[in-house]
């Protein structure tokens, strides 16, 4: 095992990415290490992409830990790519996140300056000239090939003539060279394709209230259905991103059975969307951009509703709980699940339905076999007093509620050693002596000796658990 | 007698099921006074021996203390489980014909499965069904068991059960008539057991975390796939009777299947193969007729009478113990190796004797030394004599394969290991199973039981900042110490083989290793010795190969042609060597720790060398044995014997034992001898203690033994620290015992590769370099140690290396070393041959001839270049690398000369010049040595800057001076105890030994685990004999001073720094970038 991260204490403390884990904790004992979790940090990444959304739509994924963003065009709304920048920079700082953005002429050379410039230069050229190769981020073999034939710095590089260079290190070192010069011409691929329709609204002062998200909505999706309309469309989902002040921001999304356009039904349906979410919508310091977009745009042409409607069988009760759910609150209405426990009172558990909403197998009791467990369960059992052989006999007589019973049959011991593992004294518990009896009157009852008579308890107590039918 | 014995019963051997010790088993069942037990494991007999031995053991202590007899009897069976749905069966042996059979079924389901499985149907049972007594062990649903138990009683009658358990499950009594009837229907009887998993019933957890483990999955999560209760453990015949007294004659049962065995392992007699002896001879004739042929070889001038009146004397003794065909058999393979050139040496009690020198098994001229061959056998030990044989590390497959060859499979096979918990596995599996997080788990388990301790406890919990009283923490601490003995799995052995005359899979299952084309049995050596099985060690040296390297080097190059036997004998000059503690690269005295006792021991002759070998062991270290030996060897110290009191017995019943050592025990027998004489042991107690201590960790309790020779020593008149340090000694033995027998054969061989290096310093290192892996230094060490000696080490060229590295010889000069193309990382064989087989018809001018006719494809152009391998053709790194860049794979002979010239009009490109420190950075990174400079060369500014001396500055220091040593770090080690750590520094001038107290260690445990360049600050100790370390106060890393090397470079990336010290890499590797 391998560090993949450290964070700034630890590389302080001499620790770096690649380090044998072992190693490291040879070096320090007490270092904390949590599991490396690509899929998590990729996650962030996107996470801190869509706050980024805020500057640009254009913004690219540089795994794993870079965000290329296209604010050709953007920048002057914030002052200027230095206005931009610092935006983002307090932003940042505002999220807990370390930041190093530098602007540049091509994503490469952004790249490269972003990760590699120590020293600062006159300009972007000089700056760019003064990076080590390694900012080509071509291979470990070709960079390691450049700098022992002495070529260390993107300077050095750009003063040789490309053909002798590709002739040994291949085309793709001078085609990225030349991309990073900004000799060749790149873009950048948006992580996610530009929805079909978007419609913006910048405040200079964040507005604060839902009203005035509401009306705002209300204006926006009037505009893009008037250019809906004039595309001869409608929207099958709507999204309106919400962006706070301060880098959080809300997403409303609608979805219709059928294209629309209809500024109407989609105020309402934005409405309803806002009024139906669990936590409220909180615009804290207030909103400072809503960004309403038609990811999925169908042409609008009215089709003939099918007269016999859908069938619904297999949904029925999906939509049954779903209903219930909207209506009494998804905690409301339980539904069992088998447990795998040798505790009879384990082996069931309520759950709310809407969790446990497939239904499981059950196990089932041997054809002709009698039913070990009974339908009713005490909770908690109740204590009895019973006369019985020793060691592990069978009771003769119980009184239960004050009433005498006397034992007729009786099938058992069942034998049921407490769960040692959960208990916080350290010791392992009492065992259970399971017996199904029956009385005269034909009554039958689930009893049990609370401890093994001997070994774990001097006078082990009887209680009744359960009634069979 | 009881009426009852528990016939199914599984112990730790039936991995992640049963959860007791085979002898823990036997001793609960003898305590419950049931007439016997039979242990059954899954699909395996490797824990029946143990059990055997269990009952061995408790009837002479029965004996001893109660004068009574344990009426008792073990079954060995296994309980087969199979592949298909019939249900488990358990299968005893009637008599020996039904073990091989069932020896043979298990071997055949073993060669069916992967390492560690069986794989078995129940047709392979009914195939070999003779001589066995079958349980049928019915499933849940005991009707499915109807047919399967109807098949066996036809082909089996009378010697079919069915096996009735009472498991409280609510249903017990009618689940048992059910059985009844069953029993009733195919007239088979009915047999009361309690499928045992465990000996008594607080196992149960360690149970549950079994099944967890097995099941992979956390006691929260593995609900019914635990056990319901603790029932099923050994029970009192009473109850047995109590709880079947619906069936009463099931348990009577019990009995009489018992009475039905008649057969005990120790029916198991072992005979040789008779391969070595050839038809019409009697082993013991032939035997002495080889030894008659071979006097000649040895004693070619006529065989000295001491040597005549020793062979007289062995030859009784074989005779007496028919150790013959032991001795052939050895001699058989040694033969063979002989034949194919791989070179050997035999160590062990019994290859110190006149037979075995004669014969070739090792080069211990028993006229030289005076090694008495009768220790061999320990006349109480009634076991085989003991011969382990070394051969070339990078042949000894081939002798391996060779015995296979010659005995067949089904008669030899590789004795197993039983891989045992480790500290670490133990407590991370049950944290898992505890459902503890991997960062609880993993803290405990490898900061606080990693690499230097192996016991569980509290303290260390706490240490680790656990709250030992938490009942979670509580529950991991108890358990995995428990788990801790367990066995796991089993591995094969090193290299011991178990060779018979009869089949082999009729003695015990033989199963497929993990590696391809072997084969292993299912017992340890502890089992073999027990049921006194004979074992071969084949064992693999790499010195051996180094060694075969040099005499074929030294043949070839007309420096003499040896063999292990004619190296000529205590030569001084070899001593003088030794004693300056030059040693790097010498057999078993080139550790720091030896390096340091050579001058403190000054060894003169070869019985020195046999002590110096043996005296830096954790033996005599933990004994404090070695002090007392050196001031008594200096003449500082009188020698004296140490005596019982007078009433007790003779004031010098020592002398005997400890003569040849001025008075102090150092070697094994020695210490065991110390036992019986001094304590008073029995032999058979002796040896006892010697097996408890080998598998120490495993047994425990060696309290008793500790108060038996301690209290016995003392009460005899013993100083109680004499006699306590006797005990520590043995206890330091534990696992690494080292007899002098052994000592005496590696020393022969310290004293061989001592004489190369002496002698002819190029071949040694030469011969060195071509063994690797080996040993204890990197080839950098090696490379500077021969240069300190005056070889002239060249540097890899296209032009004249090969593969290996090589000698030269150009007109009767001192021998060179040309280093060879195999010290390029990454580079490959087939390469180097190309080269060299295109290099015959002429130099290689240019880089495209050598790829055009060499075939060579572009990466290994690049590995030539960047080795600096182009010097010969007027490039250096740098040129070479810019032209090799552009050179194509090799391809057909008529584009590349078309090709050529267009690649030769290219305008010159004027690279900037490599500077040296680069050149010596990159060297380091390809090659992990360099003939141009030492790094820190560069670096002497900087640290003169910070006052610091040169190792050869600090050589010369007076004793107690502050000063700062730097270096690159080349071994950091804590040896024993970890009472202190050692560092190795390496500069331009030599190397500094640096000492630091394991307290400062914790202070400045960061700069020393990840420094590679390390900057001491301390003071000088210089010993009497000149030995000089530095004694560190201070440490700091100035690892990034090495930046410094490639301009503009980062080359101090971190590194791996466990492993053995001859991998380290002081600079990273090329590719190692992250």
């Amino acid at each position: 095992m391998r560090l993949a991260a450290v964070d700034a204490a630890a590389q302080a403390l001499g620790l770096a990415p690649g380090l044998a884990l072992a190693d490291a904790r040879a070096r320090l004992p007490d270092l904390v290490v949590v599991d490396h979790d690509p899929e998590a940090d990729l996650r962030l990444l996107e996470r801190i992409a869509d706050i980024c959304d805020r500057y640009t739509p254009m913004v690219a994924l540089d795994p794993p830990d870079g965000l290329v963003l296209d604010i050709s065009g953007c920048a002057h709304l914030f002052g200027g790519e230095a206005g931009l920048i610092a935006d983002w920079e307090a932003l940042a700082a505002h999220l807990g996140l370390r930041v190093r953005p530098a602007p540049a002429a091509t994503p490469e050379a952004a790249q490269a300056l972003a990760r590699f410039q120590t020293v600062p230069a006159p300009d972007e050229q000089a700056a760019l000239r003064r990076l080590p190769v390694a900012a080509l981020r071509l291979s470990g073999e070709t960079v390691l090939a450049l700098r022992r034939a002495g070529l260390k710095t993107i300077g050095d590089l750009a003063a040789r003539a490309s053909a002798p260079l590709s002739a040994r290190f291949g085309e793709k070192t001078t085609a990225t060279l030349a991309r990073l010069l900004g000799m060749r011409d790149s873009r950048i691929v948006p992580r996610r394709p530009l929805p079909a329709l978007i419609v913006e609204r910048r405040f200079a002062e964040p507005i604060a209230r839902v009203e005035q998200v509401l009306t705002c909505l209300d204006d926006m999706s009037a505009e893009a259905g008037r250019a809906l309309e004039a595309r001869e469309a409608g929207g099958r989902r709507f999204a309106a991103r919400l962006f706070r002040s301060d880098g959080a921001w809300r997403d409303l999304r609608v979805e219709t059975g059928l294209p629309t356009r209809d500024p109407t039904v989609l105020a309402r349906l934005f409405r309803e969307r806002i009024e139906a979410l669990a936590d409220p919508l909180d615009p804290g310091f207030g909103f400072d951009l809503i960004r309403f977009a038609v990811p999925v745009i169908e042409p609008l042409a009215p089709s003939q509703l099918r007269l016999e409607g859908g069938a619904l069988a297999e949904g029925e009760l999906a939509a049954l709980l779903d209903r219930l759910g909207t209506r009494l609150g998804r905690g409301r209405f339980r539904r069992f699940r088998p447990r795998d426990t040798h505790v009879p009172e384990q082996a069931a558990l309520a759950l709310p339905a809407v969790i446990a909403a497939a239904p499981v197998a059950w196990p089932r009791p041997k054809a002709g076999e009698p039913p070990l467990r009974p339908l009713h369960l005490f909770d908690p059992p109740q204590s009895i007093e019973v006369m019985a052989e020793v060691p592990d006999g069978p009771p003769h007589r119980f009184r239960w509620r004050r009433a005498m019973h006397e034992v007729t049959r009786y099938e058992g011991p069942e034998r049921l050693a407490a769960e040692w593992w959960r208990r916080d004294d350290g010791t392992p518990g009492l065992t259970r002596d399971y017996y199904r009896v029956e009385d005269v009157r034909g009554r039958r009852f689930w009893i049990f000796r609370h401890g093994l008579y001997g070994s774990e308890a001097e006078h082990p107590g009887w209680y009744m658990h359960g009634l069979f039918a | 007698m009881s009426g009852f014995a528990e016939m199914v019963a599984a112990t730790n051997f039936s991995f992640l099921r049963g959860a007791s010790h085979p002898a823990d088993l036997v001793a609960q069942a003898i305590a419950l006074e049931q007439a016997g037990i039979g242990i059954a494991d899954r699909n395996s007999v490797a824990g029946v021996v143990r059990a055997y031995d269990a009952l061995k053991q408790a009837r002479e202590k029965r004996r001893a203390e109660l004068f009574e007899e344990v009426e008792f009897k073990l079954a060995v069976g296994a309980r087969l489980v199979f592949a298909d749905d019939t249900p488990d069966i358990v299968a005893y042996p009637a008599d020996r014909t039904g073990w091989g059979r069932l020896c043979r079924l298990l071997t055949l389901g073993k060669a069916r499965a992967q390492k560690g499985d069986c794989t078995l149907y129940l047709d392979d049972l009914l195939a070999h069904k003779e001589g066995l007594l079958l349980i049928l062990v019915p499933p849940e649903e005991e009707e499915a068991a109807a047919p399967v138990l109807e098949r066996l009683a036809a082909v089996s009658p009378g010697a079919v059960w069915l096996a009735a358990t009472m498991r409280y499950r609510g249903d017990d009594r009618r689940r048992l008539a059910r059985l009844k009837r069953l029993a009733e229907t195919q007239g088979v009887p009915l047999l009361a057991t309690n499928d045992v998993l465990y000996h008594a019933p607080e196992q149960r957890p360690l149970q549950d975390i079994l099944t967890c483990i097995r099941e992979k999955c956390t006691i929260d999560e593995a609900g019914r796939r635990l056990e319901a209760n603790a029932e099923r453990h050994l029970k009192a015949p009473a109850e047995m009777a109590r709880l079947f007294r619906d069936v009463p004659e099931a348990v009577a049962e019990s009995r009489r299947l018992l009475d039905r065995i008649a057969f005990s392992l120790e029916q198991l007699t072992y005979e040789y193969p008779h391969e070595p002896v050839p038809p019409g001879w009697a082993p013991q004739d032939w035997l002495e007729e080889l030894v008659r042929r071979r006097l000649p070889w040895r004693y070619p001038e006529g065989t000295p009478k001491k040597v005549l009146k020793l062979l007289k004397e062995e030859f009784t003794l074989i005779r007496d113990r028919n150790y013959a065909r032991y001795f052939l058999t050895v001699h058989d393979l040694v033969r063979f190796a002989e034949k194919k050139a791989i070179l050997n040496q035999g160590r062990g009690s019994a290859a110190n004797s006149a037979v075995c020198y004669i014969l070739g098994i090792t080069a211990v001229d028993p006229m030289r030394f005076d090694l008495l061959f009768s220790r061999f056998v320990s006349e109480e030990r009634n076991e085989p004599p003991d011969i382990d044989v070394d051969f070339e590390h990078e042949r000894r497959e081939e002798v391996i394969q060779h015995i296979y060859e010659r005995y067949g499979r089904h008669r030899a096979g590789i004795a197993a290991t039983v891989i045992h918990y480790r500290a670490r596995s133990a407590v991370r599996d049950v944290g898992k199973a505890l459902g503890l997080s991997e960062d609880v788990t993993a803290r405990l388990a490898d900061t606080i039981w990693g690499s230097w301790g192996s016991a569980v406890d509290d303290r260390k919990a706490q240490e680790a900042g656990m709250d030992a009283d938490n009942p979670t923490i509580r529950r991991l601490i108890d358990l995995s110490s428990k788990l801790l003995t367990f066995p796991r799995h089993l591995s094969q052995h090193v290299g011991g083989f178990v060779l018979t005359e009869g089949r082999l899979d009729e003695t015990v299952p033989i199963g497929n290793a993990a590696m391809d084309d072997r084969t292993f049995i299912e017992w340890d050596k502890d089992d073999i010795d027990a049921l006194g099985l004979m074992k071969v060690d084949v064992l693999a040296l790499g010195m051996l190969t180094c060694i075969r390297k040099a005499f074929d080097l030294m043949r070839l190059h007309r420096l003499g042609d040896y063999a292990l036997a004619t190296i000529p004998a205590e030569e001084s000059v070899v001593y003088d060597m030794l004693c300056k503690g030059d040693s790097i690269g010498v057999f078993q005295v080139e550790s720091r720790a030896q390096i340091n006792m050579l001058p403190r021991l000054a060894p003169r002759k070869f019985y020195d060398l046999v002590i110096q070998v043996a005296i830096v062991r954790p033996g005599p270290i933990e004994g404090d044995m070695v002090h007392p030996y050196l001031r008594r060897r200096a003449k500082r110290e009188k020698v004296d014997y140490p005596a019982p009191a007078p009433e007790h017995g003779p004031p010098d019943e020592l002398i005997g034992v400890l003569g040849k050592t001025e008075g102090v025990p150092l070697f094994q027998e020695q210490a065991m001898k110390l036992a019986i004489v001094a304590a008073k042991f029995t032999p058979a107690e002796a040896n006892q203690l010697r097996r408890a201590m080998a598998t120490f960790r495993h047994l425990g309790n060696i309290e008793e033994f500790r108060v038996k020779m301690v209290e016995g020593m003392v009460m005899r008149g013993y100083e109680r620290d004499f006699a306590e340090r006797c005990f520590r000694q043995i206890e330091g033995f534990g696992s690494y015992g080292f007899p002098e027998s052994h000592a005496a054969s590696f020393a022969q061989l310290v004293y061989i590769s001592a004489w190369i290096k002496c002698r002819h310093p190029a071949v040694f290192a030469c011969a060195l370099l071509n063994a690797q892996p080996m040993g204890f230094y990197a080839p950098a060490q090696i490379v500077r140690d021969a240069r300190a000696h005056g070889v002239d080490v060249r540097a890899i060229d296209v032009n004249a290396s090969a593969w290996d590295n090589a000698i030269e010889r150009d007109g009767g000069c001192d021998p060179a070393l040309r280093l060879g193309l195999r010290q390029i990382d990454g580079f490959r064989r087939k390469w180097a041959d190309s080269m060299d087989a295109a290099r015959r018809a002429g130099a290689f001018a240019t880089i495209e001839a050598l790829a055009r006719r060499a075939a060579l494809p572009q990466r290994a152009l690049r590995l030539l270049a960047d080795a600096d391998a182009f010097r010969s053709i007027g490039l250096d790194r740098r040129q070479a690398l810019w032209e090799v860049r552009r050179t194509p794979d090799a391809e057909l002979p008529l584009f590349a000369a078309a090709r050529a010239r267009e690649l030769g009009e290219e305008t010159d490109t004027a690279l900037p010049t490599m500077p040296l420190s680069e050149h010596v950075a990159t060297d380091y990174q390809m090659t992990r040595l360099s003939l141009k400079a030492h790094p820190v060369t560069f670096l002497r500014p900087f640290l003169d800057a910070e006052g610091v001396s040169s190792c050869a500055a600090i050589g010369k220091a007076r004793n107690g001076a502050a000063v700062c040593a730097a270096g690159i770090v080349l071994i950091r080690q804590r040896p024993g105890k970890g009472n202190a750590v050692f560092v190795t520094l390496e500069d331009e001038t030599g190397i500094t030994n640096i000492v630091l107290w394991a307290r400062l260690f914790e202070l400045f445990r960061r700069p020393v685990m990840s420094a590679r360049l390390m900057l001491v600050e301390g003071q000088v100790q210089r010993s009497p004999e000149g030995v000089v370390h530095v004694m560190a106060t201070r440490i700091h890393d100035r690892t990034r001073l090495l930046d410094h090397l490639v301009d503009g470079e980062e080359i101090s990336p971190p590194r791996r720094l466990a492993g053995h010290p001859r991998n380290v890499r002081i600079l990273p590797a090329s590719r190692d970038f992250h």
